[in-house]
């Protein structure tokens, strides 16, 4: 049996490690607070600029130019992969990064074999993960949640949006953990660019009826023209914004494992340790009285 | 009475009763009051001026945006 000072030190260790998890798990539920409250901030935005995208494009009959549209050949692709910059937050950075290596060596080998496929990490731990999967990434965004808003996405979407639009790429996937709720995310890929059929892809408005004829200006070609890239933009914030909620939730659920597996091993160490006491003290009796049975003899 | 919301993708930057609104739309600047006709159009760079009910006037420097208009409803998502 392990002697009880060894215990003891093995039981103060698991103790402080509790309380870190403890406090990371608090620290989590508020930033995931913190989080999903942005996610429903920015959920009118949205709505109305894909209500207005919608009801315009319904009303447009011919196809206008659009430099997001969709091109006959895939001869480049871009995959973005969006993790978080930290871990300890069980299986959120590791799925992106299987999703990631999955896409680039199966669905896309073809062009991977010829090196026209491209990963652009967001967040850190892509950055390392992809790196020992022995997968190149092409580009790297760390220092984006720093100082996490919109201007700063949308500065990054920007340049994603451009490499497609000057031809780089053909097509460009978004992998990243949808948030669904604290406890789970789902992991999926989702396509950026080109941007599907408008009028099919976006819901219809609800409101039935009394529908207002609009009066555009300057026209309805120049609208839909200057609302897709916002609603692009917004569409890559919300994967972000997504994934940040998710990190938190990832986080939380993991803490709140370890949390409970400290306890566990604190309730173990305490009986061995309650065990080995008793051992002892049985040992010195057993000692005592042997001793004074042959001090009697 | 003219209902106004400004939206940005991070937050609700104004809710509220107004009598009149100035915007800088991409053909030129121009205002919108009470049973204005539905209308879309989309906004340059520049200053958004907000008159409320109560009197108090207030501004909203934009990079840009949108604007919808109808039922005395006007809606503003500003970048």
């Amino acid at each position: 049996m392990a002697n009880l000072k060894d215990i003891r030190t093995r039981i103060v260790s698991v103790k402080s490690t509790q309380q870190v998890t403890s406090a990371m798990k608090m620290v989590s539920a508020a930033k995931l607070r913190k989080a999903q409250d942005a996610i429903i901030q920015m959920r009118p935005y949205a709505d109305k600029l894909s209500e207005v995208l919608s009801s315009v494009s319904s009303n447009l009959s011919s196809d206008i130019e659009n430099k997001y549209a969709k091109r006959g050949t895939i001869n480049k692709v871009l995959i973005v992969a969006i993790t978080s910059n930290r871990g300890l937050c069980g299986g959120f950075n590791s799925n992106v990064i299987k999703r990631t290596v999955e896409l680039v060596s199966v669905t896309h080998k073809d062009l991977a074999t010829k090196n026209k496929v491209d990963v652009v990490a967001i967040g850190k731990k892509a950055v390392d993960g992809l790196k020992s999967k022995g997968i190149k990434v092409s580009n790297s965004y760390l220092e984006l949640y720093d100082k996490l808003n919109f201007a700063s996405v949308s500065e990054i979407a920007q340049a994603i949006m451009d490499s497609y639009a000057n031809g780089e790429y053909d097509h460009i996937e978004l992998v990243y953990n949808q948030f669904k709720n604290a406890a789970v995310q789902n992991l999926v890929n989702e396509q950026f660019l080109p941007v599907g059929d408008i009028a099919q892809t976006e819901n219809k408005p609800k409101k039935s009826g009394y529908k207002p004829s609009y009066f555009f200006e300057p026209s309805m070609q120049e609208i839909v023209v200057k609302i897709i890239p916002q609603s692009l933009k917004i569409q890559f914030f919300k994967a972000i914004l997504d994934s940040v909620a998710s990190e938190h939730g990832a986080r939380m659920t993991a803490m709140h494992k370890a949390t409970d597996n400290a306890f566990e091993l604190i309730r173990e160490l305490k009986l061995n340790y309650n065990k080995a006491r008793q051992a002892s003290i049985t040992n010195e009796i057993l000692e005592i009285v042997s001793g004074a049975n042959a001090m009697k003899g | 009475m003219l209902y106004l919301e400004i939206i940005s993708p991070e937050k609700l930057l104004f809710a509220g009763e107004i009598t009149i609104i100035k915007l800088p739309g991409v053909s030129g600047s121009f205002e919108i009051m009470k049973n204005h006709v539905p209308i879309i159009s989309t906004l340059k760079q520049g200053k958004i001026k907000v008159k409320e009910t109560s009197g108090i006037v207030s501004y909203f420097d934009v990079e840009g945006g949108l604007v919808e208009v109808s039922n005395n409803e006007v809606k503003v998502l500003v970048e």
